[in-house]
């Protein structure tokens, strides 16, 4: 109240710009003005603008010619965004399950063991979130090449003649390139879910201990379902944020060879800015109606997911 | 503590694995950038006979390197320091303030949650394009900066609310300005967020690929991800491999350096920003 009666007074001796109202209204207006109206700008804006853009024929030269829902119409019949989807559907079944697995039990090996290596465990698991997808992606290409290549120098140490050019042959492309995906991922979800594990008493593991329950009864009778909310949570973001990742794919691949490894995601890219392969010309119009094909498998799945998924943590 | 049991040592193993096989590549990666191309192609085993720290002087030359090094710094410099200054009084204004309209605001900005921003890809170029801001660091520094993210808003906002309200208080009855309250009480209260989210900018933006992929054209302009991109491309007909190699092991140093400082602060922020189940 007191600031209230100090701050009339000063409207009287001192000009309009000491008042409190004014500079509140003043550092509002420059706190919000450059956040805020540049994302109206540059994100708001562009998201209601892709729906028009998906309607239009454009190469992003010559003038834009409206075509209503060709593209659409174009899309559902593309061979090509429908081999894309396959792949994205291989990878959704496959890479986040994997990185959740693979998370969930070194989680809860660093949590409930005492190892006494566990500590440097944690900080290098997490080592590959720090680094760039290209350098990621780079580091594979080299691991993965047909003569000089990690993997193959790797078998053969066990006698086994590898010759093979694991991204360059499209049966083992995609497999080859979601194994970085994986490598890449699980140092993040680790800690996310150490962080669940943290949160469970102790005593709820003591008396199955008691019971003789083996480490894995533990974690597979406590933990996970303990934790379950988080596991699900984690598991579907993965999958519905795989359908749009590509960077990964871009680097290892390019989506080659002959299109093994290309992803819904990539093929937008191309579609509107690739400089090689299918189109030199620029598809502003096409790839704005691929984003927006994306756009509502995103958002259903999402809603979808939450709505009709059981939400309740413990269900043992 | 009990003994090790049959399982532990098999755990133990699986861990030390896991371990392995992200720790061996790097090392792997950089003793192939220490041997000669010859060396290089004969076996992915043999260590080298002389260390080739050439390699790292041709790829710090030959592939550009340096300049990407430099365009990274300003990227990652002016889109961190500006970009941690706009959010921050954004968040700031959001959460300690009240005013009529917050709530529409704030809850528009957190509309970008749900937003794949996929299909904005091509809208948000073209208008770069209309507002001249595409094949620019600065260009590039602006959109990056403006665009304010609500993950950072929300981490932001959190630490604000930990301010206890006294401070600011007693700030405006000793005759403080509005101005002043933000800039000398609220700024270092919040510090050690701003830091967290500083870090994750710096790592973010470092990493950065795709809007350097797509905004720049010029490869004088590249960032270090998309010179190595590119670099990795133009291998395909200078075939020096082991420049490269050391091209790799140098564009990881920055960010290995601030994990190893800040692995903490990384670490618990990590899931500050995750979902909570």
């Amino acid at each position: 109240m007191k600031k209230k009666t100090d701050a009339s007074i000063d409207t009287k001796k001192d000009p309009w710009y000491k008042n409190a109202k004014t500079q509140k209204k003043l550092f509002l207006f420059l706190a919000l003005l450059p956040g805020f109206g540049g994302y109206l700008v540059f994100v708001l804006y562009p998201n209601i603008l892709s729906v028009w853009y998906s309607l239009l024929s454009w190469d992003g030269l010559s003038k834009p010619i409206f075509v209503g829902l060709h593209n659409y119409k174009i899309l559902f019949t593309d061979q090509f965004v429908w081999r894309a989807m396959k792949h994205n559907l291989i990878i959704m079944l496959v890479v986040p399950p994997l990185t959740v697995l693979i998370s969930v039990v070194l989680a809860y090996l660093i949590t409930n063991k005492h190892y006494k290596e566990n500590k440097i465990h944690e900080v290098m698991y997490f080592i590959p979130n720090v680094l760039s997808s290209v350098v990621v992606a780079l580091m594979w290409r080299f691991i993965y090449d047909g003569d000089y290549g990690l993997l193959n120098g790797f078998l053969r140490l066990f006698g086994v003649n590898a010759q093979t050019y694991w991204l360059g042959e499209e049966s083992t492309a995609l497999a080859a390139v979601m194994v970085p995906m994986i490598w890449a991922s699980v140092g993040f979800y680790i800690i996310i879910y150490m962080n669940a594990m943290k949160s469970i008493p102790a005593s709820l593991y003591e008396s199955a201990i008691l019971d003789g329950a083996s480490s894995m009864t533990q974690l597979f009778k406590i933990t996970l379902p303990l934790i379950w909310g988080v596991v699900r949570v984690t598991l579907l973001l993965m999958m519905v944020g795989s359908l749009k990742g590509f960077d990964t794919i871009l680097v290892l691949t390019g989506g080659g060879p002959a299109g093994a490894t290309d992803v819904i995601g990539l093929y937008m890219y191309n579609t509107a800015f690739g400089k090689t392969a299918t189109s030199q010309f620029h598809q502003y119009g096409y790839a704005s109606a691929i984003g927006m094909f994306l756009f509502v498998i995103l958002v259903t799945c999402k809603g979808l997911m939450d709505k009709f998924l059981p939400n309740e943590d413990i269900q043992f | 503590m009990k003994k090790n049991t049959f399982m532990d040592v098999v755990w133990r193993i699986l861990m030390f694995l896991w371990g392995l096989s992200i720790l061996f590549p790097l090392v792997w990666i950089f003793y192939e950038s220490l041997k000669t191309n010859r060396e290089f192609f004969q076996s992915a085993w043999s260590l080298p006979a002389v260390p080739q720290w050439k390699n790292y002087k041709t790829a710090w030359n030959n592939l550009n390197i340096s300049r990407a090094m430099l365009n990274t710094v300003y990227y990652v410099g002016a889109s961190g320091i500006i970009g941690l200054f706009i959010t921050t009084i954004c968040a700031y204004a959001l959460t300690r303030l009240e005013w009529k309209g917050k709530k529409l605001v704030y809850e528009t900005i957190m509309i970008s949650l749900f937003l794949p921003g996929i299909n904005a890809l091509v809208p948000q170029y073209v208008l770069a394009k209309k507002l001249h801001l595409v094949n620019s660091l600065t260009g590039l520094i602006t959109l990056n900066v403006l665009a304010v993210s609500a993950f950072d808003i929300l981490l932001l906002g959190g630490f604000m609310q930990t301010i206890p309200n006294e401070l600011e208080e007693s700030a405006y009855i000793d005759g403080a300005s509005i101005f002043q309250v933000y800039w000398k009480v609220v700024m270092p209260l919040a510090k050690p967020g701003i830091m967290t989210v500083g870090i994750f900018k710096f790592l973010g933006l470092y990493n950065d690929f795709l809007p350097p992929l797509i905004y720049l054209s010029d490869p004088k302009k590249y960032t270090i991800g998309v010179n190595m991109y590119q670099a990795n491309q133009l291998m395909q007909y200078k075939a020096d491999w082991v420049s490269l190699c050391a091209g790799v092991v140098l564009a990881m140093i920055p960010t290995l350096v601030v994990y190893l400082i800040f692995q903490k602060q990384i670490v618990e922020g990590a899931t500050l920003g995750s979902v909570k189940g």
